[in-house]
This record gives C-alpha cells, structure tokens and sequence, in this order.
C-alpha cells in the first residue's frame, strides 16, 4: 500500500466517521423527539410503522418519513426563484453537516506510523471555523424566504436570519472565555487543557469547561438552541401555527429543513460536548489508563484507551442532545421581541461580562 | 267625522268605517279571521272582540262602525282572555299539521296562537276528523281539518266572483266547507281564496309542497298578463336552489292597489309565469350561417346586428315591437328606428286567439304594455308599412331584414303559411327575445333578453296608468334586458351613450313624450300614476 | 414576577425537573413492563384506538339516521324544519306528495352532506315528527371524495341505533367510491 493510498484512506475514514455519526444521530433524533415527548407526557408515541408486523418501538418512524417526503410531490409556486428555490434547503442542510467537520472525537491515533488525530478536518483555529459554517446557515434560511415569492415566507425568513444573527453573537462571546481559560482556538488543545485537574483542593475535579467556564456554558446552550431554530425559539417557523419561511415547501425539499434543524442540535450538542463536556476525555483516564486521585491504578493498552475516549464522546453528545430535546419539549414558545431582547440585552452582554471578568481573573492568576 | 278613542288615541274616522279599520289607521292591529275589507261582515269568528265604553260584554269590533265620543280598548285583560278563550275554540279540532302545511310561516292561526294561545292545552277528546287534501279545482286543494269556518271563500265565490260554488255543511263541530253537488271552484279567480285564507284549509295545488314559505323572499312586480296590469308580488326563492326543481320564482301573490285590482288577481295571472324559469329560456346570444348555429358573446354579436342594420337602406328593414316590453325599452327602440329612419314600424300583431274579457280584471288584450307603445309612437312611419304589410313585403323580397321583438308571429291571426313564407324570404332576421318561439328557431340573429321578473321597468295600463315593477332575480345565462340590447345595438350605431339604468331612460322618455310628462320613478310609487290625459 | 421569576432560568430548572422527573418515572415503568414483564405497570394513559375502544356516550352525537314507520317508510314528513335549522346547510330534503291523506307528505330526497355537516345536533332537536336521530354510534365514515359523503335517503334509512354500551349495530355504510 503505497503512503498516498493509505493517507486518502485515512482522511475518507475520518470524514466518513463524522458524516454517518451526525446523519445517523439527525435521522435517530425524529425518533427520539417523538419517543422522549412521549415518555415526558404520559403517552406511547409514534409506533405504527411496521415491517413485516415487526414495530421496535417506532424506530421505522424515520424510514417511513423519508419514503413519504421522497415520493411527495415537489411543489414549485409559479413565481418562485426556481434556482434559489431548489438550492435553499441543500444550503441549510450542507453548513449544518460540515459544521462538524471540526470537532474531534477522539484522541489522536497511531495507525502505521502516523499520528492521526479523530477529527475530520485538523484545523487550528477550528472554533472559528465551526463558528463560521453555522453561520452560513442564515444565507439557506434567507433564499428560502425570499425565492418563495411568498410574503409570509419572507417575513419567516427575516424573523429566522434575526434571531440565527443574535445567536451567533452571544456564541461567538461565550466561547471566547473558554479559548481564553485553554489559550487556543485549536478544539483538540481545549479538550487536551480539559483533561488536566484543577487546582488546589479540588484536583480531584477535571478541568472541564462547565466548571471554568458555568456563566459561558450556560449561555452557550442557550444561544445554541436558538441558533437551531427550536423551541422555544422557533418563531420563525412554528411547525403548524405560524407562517414561516418554508412554507411554500413540501416534500425531500421540506424534509431537508426539517433535517438541517436536527443537524443543528447533533452540532451544537457536539460542540457543548468538546468546549463544556470535556470532549472526549473520561475522567481519570490518561494517555496509558486510569490513575484515581486516591491514588488506584489501572493500566489500558493505547487503542482501549482511544476507543473509551470515542465511546464517551459519543455518550456525551447523547446526552446532550437528550438535555435539549427535554428543554424543546418543557419550555413555552418566546415572541419574538421576547428573543431579540433575551438575545441582545441578555445573552450578548452577559457574555461579553464573562470574557472580561475571565480575562481579570486569568491575569491575577498568572501574576499570582 | 265621528270621533272616537282607541286605547287612549283620538281618531276621526268617515261614518261607516267599522273599528277593525279604524284601528289599523292607528297602527293598532285588532286580531280577526272572518273579517276582510274586500268582502262583506260575517262576524263569524269572534276573535276581534274589543271592549267599548262601560259595555259589560266585549264587542266584535268588525261589525261595530265608528260612532262620535266612542271609547275602545282593544288590549285589556277581558279582551285578551276573550282572545284566548276563542283561540282555544279555534283549535279544538284543529290537527297538529303545521310540519305537513303548506300555510306554516304564513298562517294567522300560528300567529296569533303564539300571541293569544293557551298553551296548556284542556281538549283530551278525540279531535274531529274530515276530509283532506280534496281538489275542489284545478288550483285549490281542501283540507277540511285545518279550516275554521271563518267563511271568507265561500264570501268570495258569492260577492266577487258570484259564481257561488262553495258553502258549509253540516252542523255543529261536523260543519264543514265543501262545493255545491256538481260543482267546481274552477272560475276565473278562484285561487284568490288561497289568498285569503287565514289557516291552512285552502291551499295551491300549484304550490304545493313547492318551497317552505320562509325561504321566499319578495319583489313588487306588476303582472304582465294582461292590459289591467294588476299588482303582484314576485315570491322567489334563492336560498335553497334543490326546492322546487330549480325554478327561482315560486308563486305570484296579489299586491293591494285600490285603482287597479284591488285585493284580487285572476288565475290566469297568477299562473303565467313559468315561462320564466321554463327550459325554453334562451341563454346565450346565438348567430347562425346555412343552419349551423353559433352560440357568441354580446361583445360579438352586437356589431354585427349593427352592421346589418345599417347595410340595408331604411326602407328594406322591418321593425316590430312588441307590446310586451316595457316602456323604457320602446322609447329607445324609437329613437333608434328614428335614428336609422326606419319608416316600417309596428307593434300591433293581432293574436290568433280572441282573448276572454269580463267585468272584475281580465282585459282582451292580453299585453301589458300596449298603450305604453300607443304613446310613445311605435306605429308605422308617415308611408311606412304596418306589421302586416311588413311581412306581405317581406315575401315580395322588398322587405330583406327584419327585426322582431318577441311576437311569436307564427300564432298570430295571419295565415301561418304565408307568415312562414315571408319568414323564408328574409335575408336578414333578427329575433329578441326571451323563450324560444316559432320565429326564434329561423332567426339569423337571436338576442336573449331578460324577462319581466329579471330587470325593473314600467308598463302603461289600459287605462294609462303608469305602474313600476322591481327586479326579483337575476337574468338566466348571458341575457339582458331589452333597453339593454337595444342601448348596445344603438351605441354600435352611432346613437349615443348607453344609458346606465332604466331610470335614466324613464327620465328622457318623461321629458320627451308628451304623456309621461312629470312623472318619474320616485313619483310613481308603489301604486302607479297616470298619464296626462291628452 | 417575582424575581425569581424573572430570572427565568431558575423556573428553568423547575420546569425541567417535572419534565424529567416524567421521564424517568415513565420510563422505569415501561421498562418493568417490557422488560420484566410487570404488565400492571403502565408508562401511559393512550389508548391504542382502532383496536381498543373506550365505550361512547349515551348522548353521543354520531352519524344521522332516519325513523322509520312500521312499514319501513320513513317517519318524515319533509316539514324542512331540520333543513331551515341546519347551519351549515347540509341537509337537501325534496317534498312529494304522499298516497295516504293522513301522512300527505314525505321526503322524496333526504340528503345529508356529511362534509358539511358541524354535527350540532339541532336537526335532531327542530324535528316534530322525530324522524331524525344521531344515535348511530357510527364516527368512521370518511371519504375519497366530496361525493362520498352525501348520504341519501336510503343508507340513512337502513341504519339501526347504537347498542346500549354505545357500539353501532349497522355496519358502517360505505359508499361506492370508497375502497375500505
């Protein structure tokens, strides 16, 4: 096997890792949405999709989804931007998917004698560039609005492209605390720096970022889950009872809305994971096992060691997405003024507090 | 004038005004079944008891004529439990029919019960039972159950008619109305007894089970089956389509016009006007080349009438309207023929069937609106040629474009042969009209106009008098009333603007034509007004 | 609000704990259900319709029906009655004339356009003779099309009322065009 060969097998494992872990959890997240509503709310659930009589508690749901959407017809309004029409729910979709490019899950690996580190793209500066790619996403929520000739579809967009921009500010402010406490912008050095033990007498506590960084964690989440659209900030849309910028789409073109809206929450519960969750890091364990604070050991070869890793990013990011789901399905709708005001008189200049009072508190600790 | 009190309001009523009527100049209504001003005082239903003066008794008050210093009370406690006591009289054999008649929603006995009732009915006997649903003629069935022997249609048959074919029968709670042996209530009037029946006892065949009352609604309409041009009521029913097989107009009811026709009109009236929602109705402008006929819209059709109309020389075009239309339509027909200087002009166009005529309404001239044409000038042209000596023309081929205005000239009392042959000639015939006929089917050109009910106009009575009738219902398919089509053809044909409404065209016809001077469609009313006599 | 309230995020939390605390106790129980077989521990309240019905009302309004006389012929007489009182203007009823004298009257067509009808019921209240009831228990009559839900004189005869515990005794009519 020649050196390329096996370098371009390498890059498409990784890619392909992240790919089918995000489809699969946006896929598996339908399900999961109708089960745990259900299960919070004394019922059964979907659970009528069957093949061959077999039900397992729904999980077809999604299948049966996706051949409806699939063989629905493709409705096009007659004075729509065909163009700009068809590209939009491709756009959301795509910034939502390469989103998760950057994030790591894993610990780096020795494969034939290279250092691979589990993330698809290596990138240090990558907090930028997820930041970036979800950003982008406004633009296919935007064209949506404006190529449906529809003036409610207009308005819904214009609704959505203010609140992702009001979002992404709060973001982009919070997570400048946690770069400051791990001094990079490379998500593998935070997740490497929330390994580490805290000081003094609570060395016993790992260095995660939701204990550096409580104010910035919360705030994140929050922006987060307005950044993807989802109650209790899905006014721009409203699933049935509000008018919003798909509402001139139907069918896949519909379904790949619906389904940017899922990737979003893969995405932001993967990036609470690495920045808050400690990432792929298992409390205790190091590069060659587990070394309790009290002092017990236990040695694990190094691919066990990256496979726990693995595994608990994966649980984590579970998790995660189960928190958010329990918030979309506890917490009432916010208006709209309501969003802008939490938004930009809340959430914006609480985290802008946290980034100086973090940057005093850094520099009384270093000249300390 | 006497002058009298009724519940605390002076009146002065002329000597012989009973207190039914007087009451009803104050607004006062005096509950009664038997009384009808039309007809003479039977006093037979008792329900109009009022209290007079220090009386002891209460009075009947159809009966009583007004007397100086009278004072009536007509809502004391006496009065309305004399009311009520008479009311349970009335209802004692009456059967619980109001789901099965005919009279619901216009029936006196449901009115005044829901006013004067005893709701707690006391009658546990088995209620008398009589004949139902009888055919005493060809418009009015019996159902003796249902009548309270008020006696107004037998009344009627002696007084008005005096044909005298009902009477009662029987005795007691047996009595009942029935015919005279060998008889049957088939005169000329006799569905005015449906009119005047308080209850349900008599009722339309013609109506019958038609439309629920309470869906009609009403238009005044004057009727156009005779030169009388008695008063009528256009009942019409849009709101459920599926009754009725679909027909708009339900029935013709009477309209109070003491000049006219008072409270009467004749059967033949009131039965004439199915042609209305008949399915010879013709629907759209129609054009026809060899025997293919095209149906075409307005926007097409009217220029090329016009250009007919103004290819041939005015001599070569025969005009015959018709005195069917209203007045509004003849005086633009006028002045377009006058415009063209079409000399050969009529109306006139003698029926094949002499017309019956006799003193109460029915006039021989069978059209409402012939004296209407006799004023504004519809006759031939000074050399022109009247109606007959245009078709005689016509099959001499000096006649080559004719335009008829409703007449089915194949029922006229010319020979419908030679009327056929004349018809054949043409080289250009145009027919206006609303039902298909037997000139429609040869027409080159047919213009479907809109009949009597579906447009608002005036007809001049025999008498000259000037009456106005109301739109009821909208126009079947693309049809337009006849100034319309007239107004079109005469725009096309350099004439001038389209007036916008018949009232517009009444107010020229008023300033121009001698006759109509000073009248106008706020003076005419309900009840019409007269020409100047010349 | 109180200023906890206005916070919000404590009410957050309050809220999320209810939710969860749902969750899990929700969840324990299906799994002692599922997995251990508890089949007297239930997580939720739903009732699996088609196959599992709770029993209807006794004053139920379901699908219309008409009475009929001893004969079989309808108890109606086409007074119009229901038809003027319908507010969606769902019933279409024709009138004929009827051999007998006594009855006079009876509903050559009695139409309901079912895909109209609000089921309110006052064609059942405005109905002197009684002719018309909605006690069929019978809900599941859904159509293809606009036509397959205008019920005719007929199939509106031919229905029985409800049994006592509310479940229909006529088959559901289906029209033509409806494939079940």
């Amino acid at each position: 096997m020649t050196p390329m060969l096996t370098d371009l097998g390498i890059a498409f494992g990784r890619v392909a890792f992240v790919m089918l872990f995000v489809l699969n959890m946006g896929g598996l997240l339908t399900w999961v949405e109708r089960k745990q509503s259900a299960v919070m709310q004394d019922r059964i659930g979907a659970n009528r999709a069957s093949i061959f009589g077999l039900r397992l508690f729904g999980l077809f749901h999604p299948l049966a989804d996706a051949l409806k959407m699939l063989t629905k017809e493709d409705f096009l309004p007659a004075r729509a931007d065909r163009i700009l029409f068809t590209l939009a729910p491709f756009v959301s979709v795509l910034f939502a998917l390469v989103a998760f490019a950057a994030i790591p899950f894993g610990d780096v690996l020795q494969v034939g004698g290279r250092e691979v580190p589990l993330q698809a793209v290596t990138l240090n500066a990558g907090i930028l560039y997820v930041f970036a790619m979800l950003s982008l996403g406004v633009y296919g929520v935007m064209m949506a609005g404006w190529a449906s000739a529809n003036n409610y579809a207009l308005l819904g967009g214009q609704r959505a492209a203010a609140l992702m921009i009001s979002a992404e500010v709060a973001i982009g402010a919070s997570i400048m605390g946690v770069a400051m406490v791990y001094g990079s912008l490379d998500m593998m050095e935070i997740i490497r720096g929330q390994g580490r033990p805290l000081f003094g007498w609570l060395t016993w506590i790992p260095a995660w970022g939701i204990v550096t960084q409580p104010l910035a964690f919360v705030l994140f989440l929050t922006a987060g889950i307005a950044a993807t659209k989802r109650i209790p900030f899905d006014f721009p849309e409203g699933e049935s009872e509000i008018i919003g910028y798909f509402v001139e789409y139907s069918g896949m073109k519909f379904g790949m809305f619906m389904m940017a809206d899922f990737v979003e929450t893969v995405v932001i519960a993967g990036l609470t994971t690495a920045l808050f969750l400690g990432g792929w890091q298992v409390p205790y364990l190091a590069a060659d096992g587990f070394r309790f604070p009290w002092g017990a050991a236990l040695t694990l070869a190094r691919p066990t060691v990256v496979a726990l890793g693995v595994l608990a990013f994966c649980l984590k990011v579970a998790m995660a997405c189960w928190f958010l789901m329990l918030i979309r399905w506890t917490l009432p709708r916010f208006r709209y003024d309501q969003a802008m005001r939490l938004g930009w008189l809340g959430l914006f200049p609480l985290s802008i507090l946290n980034v100086v009072v973090t940057g005093v508190v850094l520099l009384a600790w270093r000249s300390a | 004038m006497p002058k009298l009190t009724i519940d605390g309001k002076e009146i002065e009523a002329p000597a012989g005004t009973n207190l039914i009527e007087a009451a009803r100049r104050l607004g006062i209504e005096i509950p009664h079944y038997c009384y009808h001003p039309g007809l003479s005082i039977a006093g037979q239903c008792r329900l109009c008891m009022v209290e007079i003066g220090n009386n002891p008794r209460p009075q009947i008050a159809c009966n009583i004529q007004v007397a100086e210093g009278m004072v009536v009370r007509t809502e004391t406690a006496k009065v309305l439990a004399t009311r009520q006591s008479i009311m349970e009289f009335h209802l004692i054999n009456h059967p619980l029919d109001c789901p099965v008649c005919d009279q619901a929603g216009e029936c006196w006995l449901q009115i005044y019960y829901m006013k004067h009732g005893l709701y707690e009915p006391r009658m546990m006997d088995e209620k008398v039972h009589k004949p139902k649903a009888v055919p005493l003629g060809p418009h009015v069935i019996l159902d003796a159950e249902r009548c309270i022997l008020c006696s107004r249609c037998v009344r009627f048959c002696d007084e008005i008619t005096g044909t005298g074919e009902l009477g009662i029968f029987q005795r007691g709670d047996h009595s009942e109305i029935g015919l005279f042996p060998g008889r049957e209530l088939s005169n000329p009037y006799s569905a005015n007894v449906i009119d005047i029946c308080p209850v349900g006892a008599l009722t339309d065949r013609d109506f019958r089970f038609a439309v629920r009352v309470w869906y009609l609604e009403t238009a005044k309409s004057i009727c156009p089956g005779c030169s009388r041009g008695c008063n009528i009521e256009v009942h019409y029913n849009l709101r459920r389509p599926h009754h009725n097989q679909g027909r708009r107009v339900a029935r013709l009811k009477p309209r109070y016009n003491r000049e006219v026709n008072r409270w009467w009109i004749c059967d033949a009236g009131r039965y004439g006007y199915k042609f209305v929602d008949d399915p010879s109705r013709l629907l759209l402008p129609a054009r026809r080349a060899d025997t293919q006929a095209d149906e075409v819209v307005w926007e097409e059709i009217i220029p090329l009438v016009a250009a007919r109309l103004s290819a041939y020389r005015p001599e070569e075009i025969g005009v015959l309207a018709s005195p069917q239309m209203a007045n509004e339509d003849l005086f633009l027909l006028r002045r377009l023929v006058d415009h063209l200087g079409i000399p050969n002009v009529d109306f006139r166009v003698p029926s094949r069937a002499s017309g019956d005529e006799d003193r109460i309404l029915i006039k021989a001239d069978k059209n409402p609106n012939t004296r209407g044409a006799e004023l504004i000038g519809l006759g031939p042209r000074p050399g022109g040629l009247d109606a007959r000596g245009v078709l005689r023309a016509a099959r001499e081929r000096r006649i080559k474009c004719l335009w008829v205005l409703h007449h089915d000239l194949l029922l006229s009392a010319w020979p419908e042969e030679e009327t056929r042959e004349a018809l054949r000639a043409l080289d250009c015939l145009i027919f206006q009209g609303s039902n298909a006929n037997g000139v429609s089917p040869s027409a080159h050109y047919v213009l479907p106009s809109a009949t009597w009910v579906e447009r608002e106009g005036t007809f001049a009575n025999f008498e000259g008098r000037v009456q106005r009738f109301w739109k009821a219902v909208e126009p079947v398919g693309a049809a337009l009333p006849d100034w319309e089509i007239i107004g079109r053809i005469g725009e096309a044909l350099g004439m001038g603007p389209l007036p916008a409404t018949a009232e517009a065209i009444f107010k020229a016809l008023a300033a121009e034509v001698i006759a109509f001077r000073g009248l106008s469609y706020r003076e005419l009313r309900d009840a019409g007004k007269p020409v100047a006599s010349s | 609000m109180r200023l906890r309230q206005r916070f919000y995020l404590v009410e957050v939390l309050v809220g999320l704990r209810v939710t969860a605390a749902h969750f899990f106790v929700n969840l324990g129980r299906h799994t002692a259900h599922y997995v251990f077989g508890r089949k007297d521990a239930r997580g939720a309240v739903t009732v699996q319709y088609p196959e599992e019905r709770r029993p209807y009302s006794l004053r139920l309004r379901s699908l219309h029906r008409l009475v009929r006389r001893e004969d079989g012929s309808p108890r109606c007489v086409a007074c119009m009655m229901c038809e003027t009182v319908c507010p969606a203007h769902c019933i279409y009823i024709v009138a004929a004339e009827h051999p007998n004298p006594e009855i006079e009257k009876y509903p050559a067509r009695f139409d309901i356009d079912l895909g109209k009808c609000v089921f309110c019921g006052y064609c059942v209240e405005a109905c002197p003779e009684d002719a018309i009831r909605m006690d069929t228990g019978i809900l599941e009559f859904s159509s293809y099309s606009r036509r397959g839900m205008i019920y005719t004189k007929e199939t509106l005869l031919a229905l029985e009322p409800a049994g006592p515990d509310g479940t229909p005794r006529s088959p559901i009519p289906i029209p033509a065009d409806r494939t079940p």
